[in-house]
């Protein structure tokens, strides 16, 4: 059959906006506050052997994940698929990520032939294991991180595997939300075969057939279009998470090299550190998912995320490290890595893409978890997750308050949190002085302060960027470090970047970010940006003179010209010859 | 002012509806019997209140109507929003608690664009310098845990007065539980700075969220000086022509207000004319008896869906006001800037006559959202446009008079449609021309089911048990196309689509809209506690209803609740009967939620588990008589006899027809099979192969599939 065009675009449009009304399902019905804020869900289609043709609009760390997980689906089931089976699997070591991401698969069949799979994936509050949410980053292997999931039927031939459900009932922390939370995903996939039975009935079963294929086949054309603008040539990168909160003092190396030749381009993450005892390591699904992201945030066009567009990026990541992990490594906490793995291919990129690519973000979101019972022995489980900057960029300051590339996530709202946990929220504000300087500085991260009402909680945090800042660019200079406090305005206490701790009654946490890494060479920052900033306090009097070289009348709120010109030569003097860096983690 | 609701109006009293879009102002006016005069006039954008006063003098003059009097005029307005989107409303200043001063710039961290590295948030509407914080706090239950003093507010104020802002908002944490904090700042400026418009969030939205709350009241602010001197300049110059019938204005909810409401809250008139087609649509319905209907409205730049559902539209809690078009999902929020007022629930894409044809690097073909607009418009004008657009496309497949377009009044140049799609579109592709421009046809409805799929399916209703009321310039064109996707069995297209808008304005009624955030497990809670709070919101509503001239007899109030399952996030409201709310009505209140979460989604939660009361609503209506729309819009003029023949092209199957062009709809006697188009002064009506028109009593065309 000849790909029409007009059919392709008619088919395709059919075609995703029943992925993403799958999507709207999921996010509308859902209980948890992990879906409904960090949108940590994805839905999609793939043709009959698995091949994703179309993923709904979610979120960009799962993209390419679902033929993975169906992958060991088929594995396990070819030849025992049948029209009102449901799968189900949650198991890293069996196709998934980790283990809150429950993926949901149904076969869709036309006149007895399979002929595609509805697919989701929703990250559940609870599977499990040693700490609510299952997401603690100090467990050291996946045994003790919740319920494993293999590849298993959900429903055979339309009936419940009660089995299946009764275990999971009885693994979970909160059983009404896990399963409310899979019905909806269930519900996902329902809409996802009666529209799919539609467009067939619409198309035609030859045409379906031949134009699911017809979709990938134009994603590919459209990536390699978008790759062979890019420059080739081979571009590395190294970055340092901290630690793994296990090895205090242990740097873990992250190192990627893009190869790029004509339309076709290569992420290869040899050279990252060996695996680590803390919960951060990752599959190889996932992090192909952060490669696809970043390259196809460089390429021009708007391709549909399917199987064309991972045919175009080729990921390799050597076993046995953070980045392609084995048994018995835990991931729970693998997000951190992700986000990190994601500034360091920009860093990449950035070599690449001078013009394009900007410096390092705050390094992704810090997970925070507040935990305990009441008097009535009820518990209560308050989870956060923050995060805020990017970095300077080429021709603009990095965006601040807003979420990471890789998530979409959103903020909880101050008044929601003091109704509904014993917490009270005493400020939720950005920092001056703290966003890494440059021509474009990046984002001004933020701080909240929570104080704790009940009795006694446990206290976990997941933050990074304390040692290892986020890098400047082009002689730009690193944002400043995250920071940690238990009690600012009594006796303040620093504490670690990685912490499990009691908190009780009255004790004020507070977290700070992280700021964006700066792009260029501050010197050469617009003096009336710095005048702005200065304005509204997002860099302070004395740091626009020592760091910008900007001297302001704050009585007329003007920038004495002369004055700039002169302290900027000074600066410049003291600097000396000496060509500025091009990363760099430090302040100069 | 007046009194709008219990005016009789005698014979010769005119109603007038006035709707400014982007380009053209139309205005109508209709008499007692249902008569209806028309005007088309350019926008005047430095003062739109000149091209309202000269069309509607035009009328009067023109039809001799010097003797007979305006009872009301309706009014549809973009000034709000344009204010929004081209940041020229006031120099705004917040007052709020000392650590949040951020939570306007913070938003929700959201972002509406996937893998975009050149995203920008939109600018805060008031920049960080001129948020001032007060040392103050209030807990979520409303208890008092820190005062506040008058001194530090009184410091605020002079601060922001010393910046010289022309407007001020006061947004203080959980002031929805307790708003006396807010009311002492709103004293002090009074005293301080009474010539400064302001406005406290506790009289703007009483409900729960601060960045909600704060972003709305902002906006309310950065509006009040602009929305107010619009409204006094365009009653001043009403009157000055001799026209002192009460003015009211289409509110983004679907009702009308009054100009002194309009001018206190400017928040909820902002999508005052996209609401004013769907109030239309929802007139036709009742009118026609058809209670299900999928409302399509297709102008030159976008095409609007909404929903009537039992002879009423649906609204939407909140919404982002220069978001810019729906391009894919609603689940990408974050763009513009957030209001969490009541709107119609409308799904808009970027598909209108002017919407540009292009191919990407895949050797797709995409349509919009780019659009050629009115000038240069699309190539066949002559007016200098190169890139083809839907309507060069609709002019290839001859379902567009070759000639001319608005009956007459606007010359085009078919030659320059064949061309130009020849050489952008059917050479590159390799395929026919006349093939190119059925894909465009094609494609651009697929773009619009999109939206109306967001709308219905997305929301568990099944478009094939709606009929369609399409209108707009271009929606009668592509009804038929788009009904065939979706299997929907019945279209109507109303008499003058082309100003349905400003049509619609007559048929709405006076509405205020309150709410109030009270969190409670429906089944633990008192039924009384919500009894008196509906009733506070009751009396509310009944003095302003009293304030604007309608009798309790001409009073309406609808309660509704706004819950979900207590951990999810969205609500649903249902309607709550009237009557004392007793322990009773508990449990009917919970199964008519959960029957909503199961028609919406398609599943319900098991009994045990807790539905949360979020918010109290009440909406409180004004009585009018006839508000329907007008039946008989036919001009005296005769009905043309003649009918001509055009060829057009109907798809593969179909090819090319010599197809009977109508030139008005009243030709139509009987019931006439397609192929047909019905070619009108303000729109063209397409009637393909096996699809069947007929003229309904209203005057309506009525294609049935």
């Amino acid at each position: 059959m000849k790909t029409d065009p007009i059919t392709l675009e008619l088919f395709k449009n059919a075609l995703f906006s029943i992925a993403d009304e799958m999507a709207v399902t999921i996010c509308r019905t859902t209980y948890s506050g992990v879906l409904r804020d960090n949108m940590d869900f994805s839905t999609a289609f793939t043709d009959a052997g698995g091949k994703l043709v179309a993923q709904g609009l979610t979120i960009p760390l799962h993209l390419g994940s679902i033929p993975t997980a169906l992958e060991a689906v088929l594995a396990e089931f070819e030849g025992d698929i049948h029209p009102g089976d449901v799968f189900v699997i949650n198991d890293p070591y069996h196709g998934g990520m980790h283990l809150p991401d429950v993926f949901i698969f149904k076969p869709i069949f036309v006149d007895g032939e399979r002929l595609a799979f509805g697919a989701t994936i929703s990250h559940q509050a609870d599977m499990g294991g040693r700490v609510p949410g299952s997401n603690a980053s100090d467990s050291t292997e996946i045994f003790q991180e919740g319920l494993r999931i293999p590849p298993l039927k959900l429903y055979e031939r339309g009936q419940p595997n009660e089995t299946m459900w009764a275990m999971i009932e009885t693994n979970v922390r909160i059983p009404v939300q896990v399963t409310g939370d899979m019905r909806a995903q269930l519900s996902a996939c329902n809409i996802a075969e009666r529209q799919f039975l539609e467009l067939v009935e619409r198309f035609g079963l030859e045409t379906t057939r031949h134009y699911m294929m017809a979709v990938i086949e134009y994603a590919e054309r459209l990536a390699r279009a978008g790759l062979r603008e890019l420059p080739d040539g081979e571009y590395s990168f190294e970055d340092w998470i901290d630690d793994d909160g296990i090895d205090r003092d242990q740097p873990i190396r992250l190192f990627c090299t893009i190869r790029k030749h004509g339309d076709a381009i290569q992420v290869d993450w040899d050279g990252s550190a060996p695996q680590v005892k803390g919960a951060i390591n990752c599959t190889l699904s996932f992090t192909k998912a952060v490669s696809y992201a970043a390259v196809r945030s460089v390429l021009a066009a708007d391709i549909p995320c399917n199987e064309g567009l991972f045919r175009a990026i080729d990921v390799t990541a050597p076993p046995g490290t953070v980045t392609n992990m084995v048994l018995p490594a835990a991931c729970a906490a693998r997000g951190l890595t992700g986000f990190r793995m994601g500034d360091c291919i920009y860093g990449a990129l950035a070599k690449m893409l001078p013009d394009k690519v900007g410096a390092a973000s705050d390094g992704g979101n810090t997970g925070i978890t507040v935990g305990g019972y009441d008097d009535d022995r009820k518990p209560f489980i308050f989870v956060d997750f923050a995060c805020g900057s990017w970095g300077g960029r080429p021709w603009a300051d990095g965006v601040q308050g807003n979420s990471n590339m890789f998530a979409n996530m959103a903020s909880q709202s101050i008044e929601l949190i003091e109704a509904e946990n014993p917490l009270q929220v005493l400020s939720y504000e950005l920092i001056p002085d703290r966003a890494g300087i440059g021509e474009y500085r990046g984002g001004v991260p933020y701080r909240r302060d929570y104080r704790f009402l009940e009795k006694e909680a446990v206290l976990q945090v997941r933050s990074d960027r304390r040692r290892v800042r986020p890098y400047g660019l082009y002689g730009g200079r690193p944002g400043k470090p995250s920071c940690n406090i238990l009690n600012p305005d009594r006796n303040a206490q620093v504490l670690d970047s990685k912490l499990t701790m009691t908190l009780y009654q009255g004790d004020v946490f507070r977290h700070e970010l992280p700021g964006g890494g700066g792009w260029g060479d501050p010197l050469k920052r617009d003096p009336q940006k710095v005048l702005k900033d200065v304005r509204n306090e997002f860099v302070s009097l004395e740091c626009a003179a020592t760091d910008y070289g900007v001297v302001i009348d704050d009585a007329t709120w003007q920038v004495d010209e002369a004055a700039t010109t002169l302290l900027r030569e000074a600066h410049r003097e003291k600097r000396g010859a000496e060509p500025l860096p091009t990363v760099t983690w430090e302040d100069a | 002012m007046n009194a709008v609701g219990n005016e009789k109006p005698s014979t010769d009293v005119y109603r007038v509806g006035v709707d400014i879009g982007g380009t053209f102002t139309d205005i109508v006016f209709v008499s007692p019997d249902g008569a209806v005069i028309t005007r088309k006039v350019s926008s005047t954008a430095d003062d739109y209140a000149r091209a309202i006063i000269d069309g509607i003098g035009q009328v009067i003059t023109s039809h001799v109507l010097e003797d007979i009097s305006i009872g009301e005029v309706m009014h549809g307005t973009t000034v709000a929003s344009n204010a929004i989107l081209e940041m020229t409303g006031a120099r705004t200043g917040l007052i709020t608690t000392r650590g949040f001063r951020d939570v306007l710039e913070l938003r929700t961290l959201r972002m509406p664009r996937l893998y975009d590295l050149a995203w920008e948030k939109p600018p805060p509407l008031v920049e960080r310098y001129l948020r001032m914080e007060v040392d103050e706090r209030i807990d979520a239950n409303g208890n008092i845990q820190r005062e506040v003093d008058s001194a530090d507010i009184g410091r605020a104020v002079e601060r922001l007065l010393a910046e010289g802002v022309e407007a001020i908002a006061v947004c203080l944490l959980n002031s929805f539980a307790n708003p006396v904090h807010e009311q002492m700042v709103l004293e002090v400026l009074k005293t301080k700075a009474p010539h400064i418009p302001c406005c406290i969030s506790f009289d703007v939205l009483p409900e729960m969220k601060e960045y909600e709350r704060t972003s709305t009241t902002v906006i309310n602010a950065y509006l009040l000086p602009v929305v107010s001197n619009y409204l006094a300049s365009l009653v001043r110059k009403l009157a000055e022509i001799g026209v002192n019938a009460p003015l009211l204005l289409m509110q983004s909810n679907g009702g009308l207000t009054t100009v002194e409401q309009a001018g206190r809250l400017p928040c909820h008139i902002i999508e005052s004319g996209p609401a004013a087609g769907v109030v239309g649509a929802q007139a036709l319905s009742q009118a026609s008896g058809i209670d299900d209907v999928v409302s399509f409205d297709m102008g030159g730049t976008t095409a609007k869906a909404s929903l009537i559902e039992k002879g009423m539209y649906s609204r939407a809690v909140e919404y982002s006001v220069g978001a810019g078009i729906m391009v894919g999902s609603r689940l990408l929020t974050g763009a513009g800037y957030r209001l969490k007022v009541p709107a119609i629930d409308l799904a808009e894409v970027g598909a209108g006559g002017g919407s540009i044809v292009w191919l990407d690097a895949g050797g797709a073909m995409q349509i919009g959202p780019r659009s050629a607009g009115a000038s240069p418009g699309p190539v066949c004008y002559g007016l200098g446009g190169s890139e083809p657009t839907v309507t060069d496309a609709n002019v290839v497949l001859g379902y567009l008079n070759p000639d001319y377009l608005v009956g007459g009044e606007l010359k085009i140049d078919s030659e320059l449609s064949y061309s130009v799609l020849s050489h952008v579109v059917a050479t590159p592709l390799g395929i026919d021309l006349v093939e190119a421009a059925h894909g465009a046809h094609e494609i651009a409805a697929a773009n619009m089911i999109r939206a109306v799929k967001a709308v219905s399916s997305e929301r568990g209703r099944d478009p094939r048990s709606y009929a369609m009321v399409a209108f707009g310039g271009n929606g009668p064109l592509f009804a038929a196309t788009m009904a065939k996707v979706l299997g929907m069995k019945r279209i109507l297209v109303p008499p003058s689509p082309g100003v349905f808008s400003a049509l619609g304005l007559l048929s709405a009624a006076v509405e205020h809209h309150y709410s109030r955030t009270l969190r409670r497990v429906v089944r633990l809670t008192d039924p009384l506690e919500l009894e008196t709070q509906w009733q506070v919101l009751e009396t509310e509503a009944r003095a302003q209803l009293a304030a604007d001239g309608f009798t309790p007899d001409k009073t309406a109030l609808y309660r509704s609740a706004n819950m979900h399952y207590q951990g999810q996030i969205y609500e649903l409201s249902v309607p709550v009967e009237a009557g004392l709310f007793d322990a009773a009505a508990v449990p009917i209140l919970e199964e008519a939620f959960a029957t909503e979460h199961e028609r919406t989604y398609g599943h319900r939660a098991g009994p045990d588990e807790p539905v949360e009361l979020v918010n109290l609503e009440l909406v409180g209506r004004g009585l009018t008589e006839d508000r329907g729309l007008p039946v008989d819009q036919g001009d005296s003029c005769a009905v043309p006899e003649k009918t001509g023949l055009r060829r057009a092209y109907f798809g593969r199957a179909d090819g090319w027809i010599d197809t009977p062009v109508l030139k008005d709809r009243r030709q139509l006697s009987g019931a006439h099979d397609g192929p047909l188009i019905i070619e009108e002064y303000d729109a063209t009506c397409v009637v393909p192969p096996r699809v069947c028109a007929t003229l309904d009593e209203q005057g309506n065309i009525l294609l049935t599939l």
